[in-house]
């Protein structure tokens, strides 16, 4: 049983088609890649998954329950964590208490207490070694700072589908082996399977990736493990503009 | 143990502040009126913060809640009157139905506008002060437009004595102890999970809904809490302290535009920005209305745009940011 199906997922924008018939399945602990150019509707994709958009057309199965229709905030407790590709801090509250956050409203039992979760925010910036910015207003931080508490913020809540929008757009090709480093040993020790959204083909996330998926003007022209899907002449074509030469 | 005592060191600064005003009330002859008003300005504040800078939302109607409020006391004291021996227990029985008339109205208002986002809500509660006014008087509820005037009732359960007492000092020191309970609650509410979900959709609503917080029922908590501190003050404030009620007074807009300056003044979403936006938009207000009267406004409104425009996190927020590495920094939030 995969942990997330879509079935026929189909996301309007008035005349608009975002998101169009798009079927996919992810198993639990899995590390796929989806790639799309500018506009090709992957943005669109996550929010109809987290459900901050309902779909037209099509259902969304998690963990075999229909969410179709469900509303966002019941979604992160069945472990539905996500990054915003322009992050999205409460920017007012501390690192510490952004991540606590997650700790508190995210987890599937409901009951974990302010100092727990404060707990294990603390714990989880560790992980994502901010420890110095740990009692600084998270509107204070960096770009790639804020990237990085959001993925600490999902990680509190004890996913099992993580989903990152663009979480390494702008940074450092050296932060980016290590952040798809870290990400890849998350995914494996803690079963959680993650969705990793990128613009181009990025050697270091579609690497890492067991599958890629690629989006194009909001339909899914490949759907492949790794290899085969960068080997595919319709990716070359969507990156290239132009069939790959003969 | 001792960490959940040192949770409520922020309360010390807000009671200090009341218990000097207390003070300086009682023991320098004269002032006892300033005081009062101070008071009324801090507990107002105090009640409206838990609405407006906790969630960050603008409700335009706040002034209702006092208007119920004050009804809830005086429709307690006219109706049961007659009834012998109640004495004192029918300002209790006055405070519950003030407290039930307020949740009940934010309860109705907040099932509706509170859908709204933002902007959208802050329109949505524009009219809902004089909605409820033309209703009282359309509908002539509670004897309409001639209001309830409970004097002489008061006197006569209390005796005048006591009735005047209350009148001038006793009102007083219950808007006072409602101020304190208001910034009791609303650390409370801070340092527990109502305060962060809150906080994280004040900053960012749709953030908040992707990481698990019903957004809705944590506004409608803090939009109830907030009404029931309003009905309080004005079943204590305009129907204790002045016995009678009329509706163009007690659901005029006037109180919410001051309540939402105060709020502001001092800090939105703080513990103690209700009492240093109380105290100076009171005591501005109060002298500048004596020094030169007729020209308050004129004055009064440019300082209060400059203290906003310097301080947008107002007085606390800048303090709290000034002294965020110093010892006093748990003191201050
Ligand atoms: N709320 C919205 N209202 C109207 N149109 C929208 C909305 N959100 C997205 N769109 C449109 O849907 C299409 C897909 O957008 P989406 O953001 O999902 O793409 P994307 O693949 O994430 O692109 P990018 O690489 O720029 O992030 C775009 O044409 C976009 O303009
Ligand atoms: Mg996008």
């Amino acid at each position: 049983m995969p942990l997330l199906k879509l079935e026929n997922v189909t996301k309007r924008f008035g005349g608009l088609t975002a998101v169009n018939h798009v079927s996919l399945e992810i198993d639990h602990g899995e590390f796929i890649g989806i790639v799309g150019p500018n506009g090709s509707g992957k943005t669109t994709l996550f929010n109809v998954i987290s459900g901050v958009y309902f779909p037209e057309e099509g259902s969304v199965i998690f963990d075999d329950l229909d969410i179709t229709l469900l509303p966002p905030y019941k979604r992160a407790p069945l472990g539905i964590g996500r990054t915003f590709q322009i992050p999205r801090p409460f920017g007012s509250a501390s690192v510490r208490e952004n991540i606590a956050v997650g700790a508190m409203f995210g987890t599937l039992s409901g009951k974990v207490s302010v100092d727990e979760s404060l707990q294990i925010a603390d714990q989880t910036i560790e992980r994502v070694r901010l420890q110095e910015h740990r009692d600084k207003p998270a509107g204070t931080l960096t770009p790639v700072e804020k990237k990085l508490m959001e993925i600490a913020r999902a990680l509190a809540m004890k996913p099992k589908l993580l989903l990152m929008d663009e979480a390494m757009a702008g940074m450092h090709p050296n932060d980016i082996d290590q952040m798809v480093a870290f990400i890849k040993q998350i995914a494996v020790e803690e079963k959680i399977a993650i969705v990793s959204m990128v613009e181009h083909i990025m050697r270091a996330v579609v690497g890492m990736a067991e599958k890629v998926i690629v989006l194009h003007q909001g339909s899914k022209i490949v759907d492949a493990p790794t290899k085969e899907a960068l080997e595919d002449p319709k990716v070359v074509e969507v990156y290239l503009g132009h069939p790959p030469e003969e | 143990m001792k960490k959940e005592i040192t949770k409520y060191y922020p309360l010390i600064p807000v009671f200090a502040a009341y218990l000097l005003l207390f003070l300086i009330g009682r023991n320098i002859s004269g002032m006892w009126q300033l005081v009062a008003m101070l008071l009324f300005y801090c507990a107002l504040g105090q009640a409206f913060n838990i609405f407006l800078g906790m969630t960050g939302y603008v409700d335009f109607g706040y002034v209702a809640f006092m208007g119920i409020g004050t009804y809830g006391m005086a429709l307690a004291i006219t109706k049961l009157a007659h009834i012998e021996g109640l004495g004192i227990g029918i300002i209790i029985i006055g405070f519950i139905l003030a407290l039930l008339m307020s949740t009940l109205l934010s309860v109705a208002v907040g099932a509706v506008a509170l859908r709204l986002r933002g902007a959208y809500f802050a329109i949505a509660t524009i009219g809902v002060n004089e909605g409820f006014r033309f209703l009282i008087e359309g509908a002539r509820i509670w004897n309409g437009s001639e209001g309830l005037i409970f004097t002489a009732q008061l006197n006569e359960i209390l005796g005048r004595e006591a009735a005047s007492s209350l009148m001038t000092y006793w009102a007083d020191i219950m808007v006072l102890i409602i101020a304190a309970l208001a910034a009791f609650v609303t650390l409370y509410y801070m340092r527990s999970k109502i305060g962060y979900a809150l906080t994280a959709l004040r900053e960012d609503e749709d953030a908040a809904k992707v990481m698990g917080i019903n957004v809705t029922k944590y506004k409608i908590i803090a939009f109830i809490t907030s009404a029931c501190f309003a009905g309080l003050v004005g079943a204590t404030s305009w129907a204790l302290k002045t016995p009678y009620v009329f509706p163009p007074e007690v659901f005029e807009i006037h109180y919410t535009i001051e309540a939402i300056i105060i709020v502001l003044l001092g800090g939105a979403g703080t513990l103690l920005g209700p009492v240093a936006g109380g105290l100076i938009y009171g005591i501005s207000k109060y002298y500048l209305a004596i020094f030169m009267p007729g020209f308050q406004l004129l004055i009064f409104a440019p300082i209060i745009i400059i203290i906003i425009v310097l301080f947008p996190e107002g007085v606390v927020g800048m303090l709290k940011y000034r002294l965020k590495d110093s010892a006093l920094a748990r003191f201050i939030i």
